[in-house]
């Protein structure tokens, strides 16, 4: 919403300049984004008079204009159709910047010098109307600055406008919350109208078929209207707001819609059609056309004004092309409505048309301000256009709308705000707002027809607030609330996962969670996906139901720009479709994906990453959560490599995956390279993890350290040695590890040697020798049994 | 020739012998030279007493200054001399070995630092589904039943008759409904709406919303609240303004800007010379959201207020493009170690 700054200055008198005017306004609520000088364009601009317009030789459009700027004439180049010789015309000196970046200079156009140029509204910055150029008034001084002859020394101010606030899209509604923050009396423009003798309900009926969707109906009938151009004064006011000026009968309309917030419509009564206005819903598959050339197929959504046989206009959106007010119009039918705010909106959805006066009547504008509305484009078209107002005004209004009255308890809105408010401070506030205050405790507020949106006490408490400031509420000082507030484990388990991660190498990444469903296609088709109804782009158009979803485009993106070396993880969710119980399953996982190579450091040689170095995040994360054994279960996973494959398991629940990033889905991101993977739900490991350890006194005696060197078949697994090793050394094993794998040339194909270090300890005693070897010896045994050992010598 | 002078020449003169000293055992005679019991410095501070009083305290000083200079080009010259002996093979310029240390996502590291703030002020967290109903993310929260919001434009739906969130505020509305006040919480997490991708916007980012109800809660509090913790967050002279605004779930409502944190509020490129920038929006719970969740909006009252974490940490890092958020480029991640 723009609004003239000398415009709100006249409607409440006050002096603030308009940068004061902006900031008071936007600590109110009423929030400025933006002033801008009327008169930005209209340096070395000046008023000039055309005194003769010759064609020039050899140019179709072109004409020479002899202009009079004073005592100097200039010859100017002029393409626009409409100059003609007597007009006021603002002309362009040598140097004047335009809008548009267009700057003045000295032209030679087919022989002719032109020392100037006379403008466009456009080229003024004034409208986007670039059809011809902008005639002044006649009587404007010749020479005098444009900017004084325009009375320009005003700004166009931008309201950025809150939806719960219809009262404050008009000229009056801003200046109202002016007067209120200044403690003046807003000027609203005074009404004299003088009617004819002969009745507008002799001429005009006015019938509602649905009320409920047009609670209200006045119409006024005006005639012997001169059609012809506003003068200057609203022509300006209209330019500030945004709105084109056409002639004065529509001007009106506009101007008394920007002034006071009501849209009005007027009709070229002649071409009505007839006597009688209908309100009344479309009917299905109704045809009518739009004043903008548009032909709408109607529905019953859509409200239509008709003459009783076909609509005139789309109620509260758009005025019809047949009943148009155009050259030839002399006599008007006013209208003046209050239609129901949802009506309007589903009407102007259905027609997928917006205007001025629909953004209003869907917000709701005043039911009781319709006799000032009609009354003042009455008056200003008897004014303007010489018009005869008839007497009266046609009004159908079955059930009056009336004010609400609701009580405020000045304690409760102390109560609230925190302040120290007396009851007499929010009644002046309240009744510079126009609201009517009865005293008492409570007050009675009764609150006008323009404020739909107050409807409570509290909605009271802010309107007290807005006005006051809020930067006149005391900040506190002290705290309020609970005594304690616990940090819950889950909230610092997703920092800790973070910190044990990022400690082990892992850079974090960070998904929306919409994904392709062709990737989960590939990636998971056994999983149900959750699809978006509508979304923007058709990459994303499900929830993930797999890490793997968000993690397989991150991988591509990176390896694309060459980031080939990788050591990622994500903490997010996964979801799906409600099950057939009508449950809805969001899952916290975590994913660990590593490829490419391990860093390149003058001491160490890079290899490539591989499955031990996410299992090794893996490992780091049940250390510090102390979770028990993870296991690894070969499986078949369908976004995962077969024979590099694994579910994982905690005491039997499965909670996730690991393995190699299948090549099939690592090309869909265009990866060539080796990814490998791990995908872990968190929601069973959160009961099992815990941050307090277990203490053991440390030991009094001695270790007695062995080596064991094996040779095996390469499929037997490292783990089920060292547990067999654990189980046959009892508990004078403390520690078995594995301390070397090797595998080549030295052996035997299909086998592997594997050398495990055993620690002896005994918590009550030094061990003997012979002890030692007695358990070593069993242990040589077992694995020779167990697993067909070669005990190598070592 | 004053004393001064004579010491700045033996300085000079030391400082050039000690520099190409060639042994442990010249640097040691050099010592004594100077500094020992007969050195010449030391006959200098002896000689002390011996001067008018107005010369003594400057000729102190300039000798204590250089006997400390001295000392430190010694011991340099030592651990030079030393360094090239046979257990003279560390080079200190070689990095140092072991793990690399990852990042954690710049947003989640402004989140947590956002939480921890409120932490601090007693808040804890809550959490609530991404996949909300029309109920908690709309109708608990006062939206009336034809809000744009609740469009189809502006809101992401999925099959089955639920949506993603816009806002974590429906996490209010669930812990209203189950828990009874006082109740002191904030609710960080991801939301969504339908939105193009652009340096602007985006489908997806998050927010820490945070809300208090509790008997005589009242908008001073809120504005105390939020003073603290944007001094916190921000730093101590950080400044305030509230602009009443409009939310549903709220009223009176307010957006909040802080003073300019680049130009302190004199109006610069990043606060586009307003010297202010939006950062939080907040309010007075409106009554409806507490009456709907079963709590007695007479006795009690209610705060809250909610922020945007990309805009927080875009402001922070002066980053201009939220794509970099969820492109996830290793090499952008890696900045915020």
């Amino acid at each position: 919403m723009e609004v003239s700054y000398q415009w709100l200055i006249e409607l409440t008198g006050v002096t603030w300049s308009v940068e004061e005017m902006a900031r008071r306004l936007t600590l109110c609520g009423t929030a400025c984004e933006g002033i801008t000088p009327f008169a930005r364009h209209m340096d070395r601009v000046v008023v000039g008079e055309v005194c003769a317009v010759a064609p020039i030789a050899g140019a179709d459009k072109l004409r020479r204009a002899t202009v009079a700027i004073g005592a100097e004439t200039l010859d100017l180049v002029c393409g626009a159709p409409n100059v003609a010789a007597g007009q006021k015309v603002p002309v362009a000196l040598l140097g004047a910047k335009l809008a548009g970046e267009v700057e003045v200079r000295r032209a030679t156009i087919r022989g002719v010098e032109s020392l100037g140029m006379i403008c466009s509204e456009r080229e003024l910055g004034l409208s986007d109307d670039h059809s011809g150029i902008m005639v002044l008034e006649p009587e404007m001084p010749v020479g005098a600055p444009l900017a004084e002859a325009l009375d320009a020394a005003d700004y166009r101010m931008t309201f950025e406008l809150t939806p719960n606030r219809p009262d404050s899209m008009s000229a009056i509604g801003i200046a109202r919350d002016i007067a209120a923050l200044a403690r003046v009396r807003l000027r609203r423009p005074a009404v004299r109208l003088r009617e004819t003798a002969e009745k507008a309900a002799d001429v005009i009926s006015v019938r509602l078929d649905d009320p409920a969707a047009c609670p209200r109906y006045a119409a006024r009938v005006i005639r012997n209207v001169t059609l012809g151009r506003s003068p200057w004064w609203i022509r300006r006011r209209l330019m500030m707001s945004g709105v084109r000026p056409i002639n004065n009968v529509v001007d009106v309309t506009n101007l008394v819609m920007l002034e006071c917030g009501h849209p009005l419509h007027a009709f070229d009564l002649d071409r009505f059609g007839s006597r009688e206005v209908v309100v009344r819903r479309a009917r299905e598959g109704e045809r009518f056309t739009t004043l903008d050339g548009k032909t709408h197929v109607c529905d019953p959504q859509v409200l239509l004004i008709t003459n009783g046989a076909v609509g005139v206009a789309a109620a509260g959106v758009m005025g019809g092309e047949n009943s148009e007010v155009a050259e030839t119009t002399r006599n008007i039918l006013l209208e003046a409505a209050y239609f129901d705010p949802p009506t309007i909106r589903k009407s102007r959805r259905a027609l997928a048309t917006q205007s001025e006066s629909s953004q209003r009547f869907e917000k709701g504008v005043d039911p009781n301000g319709i006799e000032y509305a009609i009354d003042r484009a009455a008056a200003l078209l008897a004014d303007l256009g010489g018009g005869e107002v008839l007497a009266g005004m046609v009004d159908a209004y079955p059930r009056r709308i009336d004010p609400k009255a609701i009580a405020l308890r000045p304690r409760r809105c102390n109560d609230v705000l925190g302040t120290d408010l007396t009851a007499a401070q929010m009644k002046e506030i309240l009744e510079g707002l126009e609201f009517a205050v009865e005293d008492g405790d409570p007050l009675r507020v009764t609150v006008p027809t323009f404020r739909p949106d107050v409807e409570r006490e509290i909605d009271l408490i802010e309107e007290v607030v807005r006005i006051l400031g809020f930067d006149r509420v005391e900040d506190a000082r002290s705290t309020i609330g609970p005594l304690f507030t616990p940090l819950h484990f889950e909230d610092t388990f997703k920092d800790q996962v973070r910190q044990v991660l990022t400690g082990a190498g892992f850079d974090e990444v960070l998904s929306h969670g919409l994904a392709d469903s062709r990737l989960a296609d590939l990636a998971a088709p056994e999983l149900p996906q959750l699809r978006l109804v509508s979304t923007a782009s058709a990459e994303l158009n499900i929830m993930r139901n797999s890490m793997i979803l968000s993690a397989v485009p991150i991988l591509g993106h990176n390896v694309a720009r060459r980031n080939v070396d990788l050591r990622i993880f994500e903490i997010g969710k996964v979801y799906f479709p409600p099950t057939p119980a009508g449950e809805w399953i969001e899952d916290e996982r975590i994913l660990l994906a590593v490829t490419g190579d391990t860093p390149h450091t003058w001491r160490e040689k890079p290899r490539p990453h591989d499955f031990y170095d996410v299992k090794a995040g893996l490992e780091r994360l049940a250390e510090h959560f102390h979770w028990p054994a993870l296991e690894f279960v070969p499986q078949a996973v369908s976004f995962l490599e077969p024979g590099a494959s694994f579910r994982l398991r905690v005491r039997e629940t499965e909670i996730g995956a690991i393995g190699q990033l299948s090549v099939k889905l690592a090309r869909q991101a265009d990866i060539k390279q080796a990814v490998w993977l791990a995908e872990v739900a968190t929601g069973p490991l959160l009961p099992l993890s815990s941050r307090v350890a277990a203490y053991e006194p440390l030991p009094i005696y001695p270790a007695a350290p062995r080596d064991l060197a094996l040779v095996v078949d390469e499929t037997v697994p490292a783990g089920d040695i060292v547990g067999a090793i654990r189980t046959a050394a009892g508990e004078l094993a403390e520690d078995v590890s594995i301390f070397d794998l090797y595998t080549g040339k030295q052996i035997e194909a299909g086998k592997k040697s594997i050398a495990v270090a055993i620690s002896y300890r005994s918590k009550e005693r030094s061990l003997s020798s012979e002890e030692v070897e007695a358990a070593q010896q069993k242990v040589v045994a077992a694995v020779k049994k167990l697993f067909n050992a070669e005990v190598r010598d070592k | 020739m004053t004393l001064p002078d004579d010491i700045a020449r033996l300085e000079q003169e030391a400082k050039k012998r000690i520099g190409s000293a060639d042994s442990l055992d010249l640097l040691n005679e050099l010592r004594i030279e100077y500094l020992g019991r007969k050195g010449g410095i030391t006959a200098i501070l002896k000689g002390l007493g011996q001067l008018p009083p107005d010369e003594r305290k400057a000729v102190g000083a300039a000798a204590n200054r250089a006997r400390a200079a001295l000392e430190q080009w010694l011991a340099e010259a030592a651990g030079r001399l030393e360094g090239a002996g046979p257990r003279g093979t560390i080079d200190p310029t070689l990095p140092g070995t072991g793990q690399y240390v990852g990042a954690v996502h710049v947003i989640n590291q402004v989140m947590g630092d956002i939480c921890r703030t409120f932490y601090g002020m007693g808040f804890e967290t809550a959490q609530g589904p991404d996949v909300e109903t029309d109920y908690y993310n709309f109708e608990a929260l006062n939206f009336p039943p034809d809000h744009p919001a609740r469009d189809m434009q502006d809101t992401l739906f999925v099959e089955g008759g639920r949506l993603l969130r816009t806002h974590t505020t429906p996490v209010q509305a669930r812990v209203l409904e189950t828990r009874r006040p006082p109740i002191k919480c904030i609710t960080p997490g991801r939301t969504f709406r339908n939105e193009a991708i652009s340096t602007r916007s985006h489908v997806a980012f998050h927010q820490v919303d945070g809300f208090l109800v509790d008997e005589g809660v009242t908008l001073a509090d809120l504005k105390g609240a939020l003073v603290a913790f944007c001094r916190a967050f921000y730093g101590p002279d950080i400044k305030l303004k509230f602009r009443p605004s409009f939310f549903p779930f709220t009223e009176p409502s307010a957006e909040v800007d802080i003073s300019c944190i680049l130009c302190g509020g004199t109006g610069c490129q990043l606060c586009k010379f307003s010297g202010w920038l939006e950062i939080l929006g907040c309010g007075m719970i409106d009554p409806n959201v507490l009456t709907k969740a079963g709590i007695d909006s007479e006795k009690y009252t209610g705060y809250a207020f909610g922020m945007g974490v990309e805009r927080q940490a875009l402001l922070k890092y002066r980053i201009n493009d939220i794509r970099l958020f969820f492109n996830n480029d290793i090499r952008f991640l890696r900045q915020f170690r």
